[in-house]
């Protein structure tokens, strides 16, 4: 999986409450309404000011706090091509995995950063660079479930695919 | 094996597993809140499930936004009753209190089970000698379709707790000290299990409060292995139910071990907007308190009440001061009542809400005002999670919200105790 984007930088410790404020919530979402309240606790403005394809990079244990799924379903439905941080909080990691949105730990990365860089990454080939400064490293290995879960686009299209072969066993 | 492979291992029907292995895994059962209950049947729609693969596993609690505080919570609510009676889905318990709270007191979780919730808070459960785990929307609308989940098989950590307790010094105060030391990514994606002679004296209610806390140092469980206070409690609370602890093999099962002397804890206090910055009570006595938040599924239990009734006994809250209590469940309620902690409460000036979340995320009941500054007995101090982003939350122990309460500003509980008989200092 190959990505190039455009980098939005953030802080150590971000919680999943200021990605994704509660009051917000909603029992069911229009399309794009989540995407619509994507950081507004750190920056109202933000959800105007992406475009697709835009890369997150924070700093470490970055989504922390609730389990909040709308944290990183907004991010996948602003077309937010990565979120990349030193480190995760592990119900974000979980959660972006299980909405298909490519998650990757890099040491030092928030370090490495600066707004708006064009951050380089590939989840197979395990690299991401920094065009800017030439700045590049090695990704540690993820597992290959959880890759091909996020290549599979998410676990609502993995549980489908085993409802629909369950189905057909069943006859 | 550490005992959490070995849980993870009999719910993938496996003899053993490997530490950062993902399985797929059964759980005993599965909490849906009235937010999760919502979410995860629309997403089990939209995956194409029609029916619960286990009704029988799920549990569906109303905690976060019951009461209805909108019309949109009100109609999720109806929508899921319809949807639970549909399914066939029998263990629903609304109002009854918090999951964390209610599944320990139910027997819905115990040694050696594996539980899933739609919250962080889930992690709770763990301090019976259990696996249990946070889990997001769609995963669990998949468990819903599919009866199973993926799950990576954690490192451990251990805590070894020993000396003895300052006065008015608790588990909360040990999950602080690890926030301030440790910071809030102290164990990331890990198992973090407390042992020593300090845990093997604190009663469950201690122990709820130390596994409640590890999410909040980024873990996946906590851990306590079961030895005589876990099963007086399983006793108590499900006399007739089969259950299994495992052990650990050996002290290679864990990445690290840490020590610490909970002598030299004292009343801590982590100050807005982060639980890793943690001061000493003593240090904040300029910081005024509006408004005192008690309950939540950290600090909810009766043992808590117990001890603000014996602080607030026969005292007044400060008059600038107020007292938002939401007790963690229904039977904690109840007891509180029968041991007239509830009187002292109420006649202290304090204002009782219904069992449940309180304004600890469930938008209701008590949110603060911008500048203001709250001290709270739940886990988090997050900006905006107790109402106006712009207001200032302090996260304490129970006895330190309490005398913060009588006092009108942050105080150690100690000092409170040293000092009465004096009128409000302000």
């Amino acid at each position: 999986m190959h990505i190039k984007g455009n980098a939005w930088t953030f802080g150590r410790n971000i919680n999943t409450d200021l990605i994704f404020p509660k009051m917000w919530f909603r029992p069911t979402y229009q399309p794009g309404e989540m995407a619509s309240h994507l950081m507004v606790g750190i920056d109202e403005s933000f959800p105007s000011k992406i475009s697709r394809g835009d890369i997150i990079v924070g700093g470490q244990n970055f989504g922390c706090g609730s389990s909040r799924e709308e944290a990183a379903a907004a991010m996948k439905e602003a077309g937010i091509g990565a979120v990349v941080a030193p480190s995760f909080g592990r119900l974000f990691t979980r959660n972006c995995i299980n909405v298909g949105l490519p998650v990757v730990t890099s040491a030092h990365i928030d370090e490495q950063v600066a707004q708006g860089d064009q951050v380089e990454l590939d989840l197979a080939a395990g690299f991401i660079r920094v065009l800017r400064s030439g700045y590049e490293a090695r990704l540690p290995p993820m597992a290959p479930e959880s890759l091909k879960l996020i290549e599979d686009g998410g676990i609502a299209n993995y549980t489908r695919r085993v409802l629909a072969q369950r189905r057909k066993a069943a006859g | 094996m550490h005992a959490i492979s070995k849980i993870i291992a009999r719910h993938a029907d496996r003899e053993s597993v490997e530490v950062g292995e993902i399985v797929n895994v059964v759980p005993d059962y599965v909490m849906l809140n009235d937010r999760g209950a919502a979410r995860a049947a629309d997403l089990l729609r939209q995956m194409g499930g029609e029916k619960v693969f286990n009704p029988s596993q799920v549990v569906v609690v109303f905690d976060h936004h019951y009461p209805a505080i909108r019309q949109q919570d009100s109609v999720a609510q109806k929508k899921t009753r319809e949807w639970i009676k549909e399914q066939g889905i029998s263990k629903f318990h609304p109002g009854e209190g918090i999951g964390h709270v209610i599944f320990p007191e139910k027997g819905y979780s115990f040694p050696g089970a594996l539980i899933f919730g739609t919250d962080s808070h889930t992690v709770t459960n763990s301090a019976l000698g259990c696996v249990a785990t946070g889990m997001g929307h769609s995963d669990i609308a998949s468990y819903l379709a599919l009866g199973y989940n993926w799950l990576k098989v954690p490192e451990v950590v251990r805590f070894d707790l020993h000396g003895e307790f300052r006065p008015g010094v608790c588990a909360k105060d040990v999950a602080l000290r690890i926030a301030q030391l440790y910071g809030e990514d102290a164990a990331p994606y890990l198992g973090v299990e407390f042992a020593g002679p300090l845990v093997a004296k604190l009663p469950m209610a201690e122990r709820f409060v130390l596994c409640n806390m590890v999410i909040d140092f980024g873990a996946k469980t906590g851990y306590i292995q079961p030895d005589e206070t876990t099963r007086r409690w399983m006793t108590q609370r499900a006399p007739n139910l089969q259950w299994l602890a495992e052990t650990t093999d050996s002290d290679s099962d864990y990445s690290r071990v840490i020590d610490m002397n909970v002598s030299e804890i004292e009343s801590l206090v982590a100050i807005p907007h982060d639980l890793s910055t943690v001061r000493n009570a003593t240090e904040l006595s300029n910081v005024r308190i509006d408004e005192a938040i008690f309950g939540t599924c950290t600090g909810g239990r009766i043992d808590d009440f117990r001890v603000a009734a014996a602080i607030m006994k026969g005292k007044k809250i400060a008059p600038h001061t107020r007292m938002m209590v939401n007790p963690g469940s229904r039977e904690t309620f109840v007891q509180a009542m029968r041991e007239g902690l509830i009187d002292v409460l109420v006649e202290a000036g304090a204002t009782i809400g219904v069992p449940g979340c309180g304004p600890c995320s469930g938008c209701h009941q008590g949110m603060l005002a911008p500048a203001e500054n709250a001290i709270t007995n739940a886990s988090r101090n997050f900006k905006g999670r107790f109402g106006s982003p712009e207001a200032n939350a302090y996260v304490a122990s129970s006895a330190t919200v309490a005398a913060s309460a009588i006092a009108g500003r942050i105080v150690a509980p100690s000092e409170l105790t040293v000092r009465s008989g004096d009128s409000h200092a302000h």
